[in-house]
């Protein structure tokens, strides 16, 4: 009887795996068909029906136009500490982005395709700002990406939760004492709302820790004229910086009692309230409406405070759409064309922009998050015109953002074993936030060490 | 795992004592091909196969890998490179090694503390319930029917620190003060051990009932018949009779403690500061979470020693129990 | 009542006797102690799901601002609903009873099979084969992660990654020494007349092993079966490292993913719903788990 059973069981497996073994294998081919089959990667996991919808219809419209092109999306979300799995897996799709400081590695690393041809073909191959472009280009010279998105890092906060704590929201905190004093407010008069918070974990606490670092003029990284790298986190901006966040938690009790908070973590205590202030990058806004359904109006930004040194600058970032290395030339050729139609023809093209902006208003998603140009401030500022009919988050709550960020400078993120980096110093944050009085410098020193070794063992 | 299958030797030893193999005795004619077939070599081979192929590929063959892999550098693109002890130097140089060995010892003893004593002192009261006894099994295993997964991201919630929280509101009933839980360095070992045994405390309880009942009557009469009480019954009789169950669920729990995943990953990935770090979430952010590759050649180096300290508990343990059944 | 106990006592008894009982000094305390235990055993083991049901149906701000109190304003049914029509709860849920019935019929074939060839059959290679499977049971399959995980990325033969396919969980399962030497143990001794009786009577090692040796193992492979089905449906780190693609996840790799981007009380219901099942069917069939809890504890022993 029970042997039976198991006989049945295993014919059902059989079946199932025989079905299994048919679906996975369809994305990967292109072809029997003469189309072409893409998979792409635009939507993070747990995206709203309203986003779905929206993406879908991006779909349908870039379909009709290339119809002998398949497109496929699945979720997606970069994450420093899943990222490599799925690398040495190749179960990556055909396209998905990296952020900035990883796309040079890979693309020197071998892992990424080549998409110079293609990449010459689009409209817009001759305006890029090489600086921008740099980060997608090879030590061979050749283009492995595309640039998009770039945000520089800003201080979101909660509109509602500063009325409901007698702050003006038209009036965001400029310095960092400012938000200290705001912060310390929002912690009195909403119990149970941290004033000010940001990210610790998942490589994101030293990703942040570097924002306050470059605001106070401070750098992780140098490179020497030899083009040598030193790591000194163990500096006297971001000894500031964690002196800051330590007044902040300790002094003024503003930050809450959850510390572990990793990117997508504190987008949904911003969301259900339970943060009034925090810093992220300047398009956040997109993912909030996206992942958290959060409600736009409720929703501010300002740019990050900058001090008076004349090194201070703000940590810009953003992200590279790539091609899977494993992709054929027709397959390549494709994924092209799908990065242009949807990253970059929306910013130069006025029929693509106003098409793309409906369509995401239509789906309840953010139209006009605020970015940074990837080509000049003059086409980024006509974008903006074509698109402000449409806008559906309110521009006077972006204001203190869109005002500000032209005057400050931007700073990249620091270039070498940058995740490590971060990543060694998530403890470090996170040492601040939960124990007081911390020896900081014989953390920052341990830090410096362990990934100087790295850069080292790469340079030698 | 060992321990379970060590076990099943001596379960197995009653039955065996009644059989008497014959085979072995038996002539055996020249050997060929088609003889091999026909004294059934080929459906002793198939029989065989499929346990060879999936052990082969899914457990001697890595195995052997791992021991290759922790003394190369392998990036998975460009040719692995013989390095003798350096990932092992690298892995004794790292600060953080350390500090997630004392994690897991950490994890281990307060687990131990926490969750070794109590049910057995739960199964000895509810061994006792005269009506609802079946209602009393079924509170006490809801816990474990429960998704680990599930059961994780729930404490994880119950955890909030503020003080709207759902543990820190029960607290306040009482007057006490929110507490930090997973938010700080010393309370959230505790708090990871904690969900750990609510979640496992109820299987370990069905298991001690179980041996409870299979305690001989007997023993019980002639305790009684010697004056002694219910202490003394408890003292004299049970503790002894459990005494092969107490030390196999004590081994198991030392050996599923040093591999403790779930609870860190989940509750607090490591944090804060590294204080729930153990050491399979070690192996875990070498291997996997390097967002330009892994470090796979410390990753099998630090799993190859665990392996070496799990394969040591394990002989101590078979050998313990070998003089006991001798003796 | 009495007569029952009595008739229950004859069988088996406990610490506490008879007569013991009839004393007010022992029946008292115990009586409290195992009321307090009934309570005790309803906050721990009940009133978390319960906890979980009530905010599975109630909105979220309500639920982060007073965890504890019932209802304060209202229901949100819809979260239930979105919860399935959004999260796709259910999907999770095939995905995981096919992890589980997959990794289950591999670890019985395997265990079967290579028990009866090693028990019974014996070709001249057993006791090496044996011997290599006994040593695996030192290494707990943990810390092959990683050779484990590229042996499924370039598994011999096969030629193609195993990656996002289910035979990257089920094949590895069946590599459980644990199962084979267990199977191995209960097949050695079974009555060798049988088989002797069998062989007299012509049937071959297929038959026999069909006909005499499985239906003769219920016991055994019941047990391979608990323990195979607990292990496969508590899984988390080896299906969220070869089951990248979310379609084809089960829960307990989908729902920490999404715990940060889905609003908490659709997260919540979501919790609520993959805990309700297994919940459901341990409350129809508690005395198969039960039992089968207690006689894990019984092989153990």
């Amino acid at each position: 009887m029970k042997s039976r059973k198991v006989i049945a069981a295993l014919a059902i497996a059989a079946v199932g795996v025989g079905l299994l073994a048919g679906c996975s294998s369809s994305s990967d081919a292109s072809a029997k068909d003469g189309k072409v089959y893409l998979t792409v990667a635009p939507v993070l996991p747990g995206a709203t029906a309203d986003a779905l919808k929206a993406l879908s219809d991006r779909v349908k419209e870039f379909e009709k136009a290339n119809p002998d092109i398949i497109v496929k999306p699945i979720e997606y979300q970069w994450t420093g500490t899943t990222f490599a799995a799925e690398l040495a897996g190749g179960t990556l799709p055909d396209v998905f982005n990296v952020p900035f400081t990883d796309s040079k590695t890979l693309a020197n690393n071998g892992q990424l395709a080549d998409i110079t041809a293609d990449f010459r073909k689009t409209s817009t191959a001759g305006k890029w700002n090489k600086n921008v472009l740099d980060v997608a280009t090879g030590k061979d010279g050749k283009i492995y990406g595309i640039p998009w998105g770039p945000y520089a890092m800003a201080l979101s906060y909660n509109r509602e939760i500063f009325t409901k704590a007698g702050l003006d929201p038209d009036k965001p905190p400029t310095t960092l004492d400012e938000i200290e004093a705001d912060a310390k407010t929002i912690a009195e008069k909403v119990p149970g709302t941290a004033g000010y918070m940001q990210m610790t974990s998942g490589n994101t606490g030293g990703w942040e820790l570097a924002t306050l670092t470059n605001s106070l003029g401070g750098r992780f990284e140098t490179i020497g004229k030899d083009g040598k790298v030193t790591v000194k986190t163990d500096n006297p901006q971001t000894k500031q910086a964690l002196a800051w966040l330590a007044k902040l938690r300790w002094d003024d009790n503003a930050m809450g009692s959850n510390f572990l908070f990793d990117w997508s973590g504190i987008n949904q205590a911003f969301a259900s309230g339970q943060v009034a202030m925090y810093m992220s990058g300047s398009d956040v806004i997109g993912s909030l409406m996206q992942a958290n359904g959060f409600d736009q109006t409720k929703y501010g930004v300002t740019t990050f405070p900058l001090s008076d040194s004349s090194d201070a600058g703000i940590l810009s970032g953003g992200n590279v759409d790539v091609v899977n290395v494993k992709d054929s030339p027709a397959q390549i050729a494709a994924a092209v064309k799908w990065i242009d139609f949807y990253r970059t023809q929306p910013t130069v093209d006025k029929a693509a922009a106003i098409k793309n902006a409906q369509t995401l208003k239509a789906g309840n998603q953010a139209v006009n998050a605020p970015t940074l140009p990837v080509f000049d401030k003059a086409t980024w500022q006509q974008n903006q015109s074509w698109i402000a009919p449409y806008d559906n988050i309110p521009t006077a709550n972006l204001k203190p953002f869109t005002d500000g960020i032209f005057d400050q400078q931007i700073v990249p993120e620091p270039s070498a074993h940058t995740q490590d980096l971060y990543g060694a110093l998530d403890s470090v944050v996170q040492a601040v936030l939960t124990k007081k009085n911390v020896d900081v410098d014989a953390q920052l020193k341990a830090v410096d060490q362990k990934i100087q070794a790295l850069v080292d063992a790469d340079q030698g | 795992m060992l321990t379970r299958a060590e076990l099943t030797e001596q379960a197995a030893a009653t039955g065996r004592a009644a059989v008497s193999r014959p085979a072995a005795e038996r002539v055996r004619p020249r050997r060929t091909p088609i003889t091999w077939v026909r004294r059934g070599g080929l459906s002793k081979l198939v029989f065989t196969l499929p346990l060879l192929v999936v052990f082969g590929v899914f457990s001697w063959w890595p195995i052997a890998r791992s021991v290759v892999m922790s003394f190369q550098r392998t990036n998975l693109v460009t040719a692995p490179l013989f390095v003798g002890w350096q990932n092992f130097e690298y892995v004794f140089h790292d600060p953080i090694f350390w500090v997630a060995v004392r994690n897991t010892g950490w994890f281990a003893l307060l687990a131990l503390v926490f969750g070794y004593p109590l049910p057995l002192v739960l199964a000895v009261i509810m061994s006792e319930v005269r009506r609802l006894k079946g209602l009393f099994s079924v509170l006490a295993y809801l816990p474990v029917v429960m998704p680990p997964v599930v059961s994780v991201l729930l404490w994880k919630f119950f955890y909030d620190a503020r003080a709207e929280g759902v543990f820190n509101t029960i607290l306040g009933w009482a007057g006490i003060p929110p507490q930090p839980w997973i938010q700080s360095t010393v309370a959230a070992m505790p708090s990871l051990v904690l969900q750990a045994t609510w979640a496992a405390a109820g299987g370990t309880i069905i298991i001690y009932l179980a041996a409870l009942t299979s305690v001989a009557p007997e023993l019980y009469d002639a305790a009684e018949v010697d004056g002694a009480g219910i202490w003394g019954k408890i003292w004299h009789v049970t503790l002894p009779q459990l005494r092969g169950i107490l030390f196999i669920t004590l081994i198991l729990q030392i050996i599923g403690t040093a591999q403790v995943f779930l609870q860190p990953f989940l509750f607090t990935n490591g944090g804060p500061v590294d204080s729930t770090t153990t050491i399979l979430l070690l192996v875990y952010r070498y291997a996997f979470t390097n967002s330009l590759g892994g470090n796979y050649g410390a990753a099998t180096a630090l799993s190859l020693m665990l392996a070496v300290f799990l394969a040591l508990m394990s002989v101590l343990y078979f050998r313990l129990t070998r003089r006991w059944s001798d003796a | 009542m009495t007569t029952t106990r009595t008739a229950h006592m004859s069988t088996d008894r406990t610490i506490i006797s008879e007569t013991d009982w009839k004393r007010p000094a022992v029946r008292i305390p115990t009586t409290v102690l195992h009321v307090v235990l009934l309570l005790l055993l309803i906050v721990v083991g009940l009133l978390p799901l319960l906890w979980l049901a009530k905010s599975a149906i109630t909105p979220t701000q309500d639920t982060l601002q007073h965890p504890m109190a019932l209802f304060p304003n209202g229901f949100a049914w819809a979260n239930l609903a979105h919860a399935w029509n959004d999260v796709h709860i259910g999907t999770y849920f095939v995905n995981t009873i096919w992890v589980t019935v997959g990794e289950w019929a591999v670890q019985l074939i395997v265990a079967t099979t290579g028990g009866y060839a090693l028990a019974v059959l014996k070709p001249a290679y057993a006791k090496v084969i044996s011997g290599l499977v006994l040593a695996t049971l030192f290494v707990p399959a943990v810390v092959l992660l990683v050779p484990l995980y590229l042996t499924i990325l370039h598994p011999p033969l096969v030629g193609t990654s195993l990656l996002n396919t289910y035979w990257a969980v089920w094949l590895p399962a069946g590599a459980s020494a644990f199962n084979v030497l267990l199977v191995m143990r209960f097949f050695q001794g079974l009555p060798t007349e049988v088989f002797e009786a069998a062989e007299t009577d012509g049937a071959g090692p297929f038959r026999l092993f069909w006909s005499i040796v499985l239906p003769m193992s219920r016991p055994i492979l019941g047990v391979v079966s608990v323990f195979g089905i607990s292990a496969a449906w508590a899984d988390f780190l080896w299906p969220m490292l070869v089951l990248p693609n979310q379609q084809i996840q089960p829960l307990s790799v989908r729902l920490p993913a999404i715990a940060s981007q889905t609003d908490l009380g659709v997260y919540l219901a979501a919790l609520a719903i993959a805990s309700l099942i297994p919940v459901v069917i341990f409350l129809c069939f508690q005395r198969t788990f039960l039992r089968g809890g207690g006689l894990g504890g019984a092989v153990k022993g």
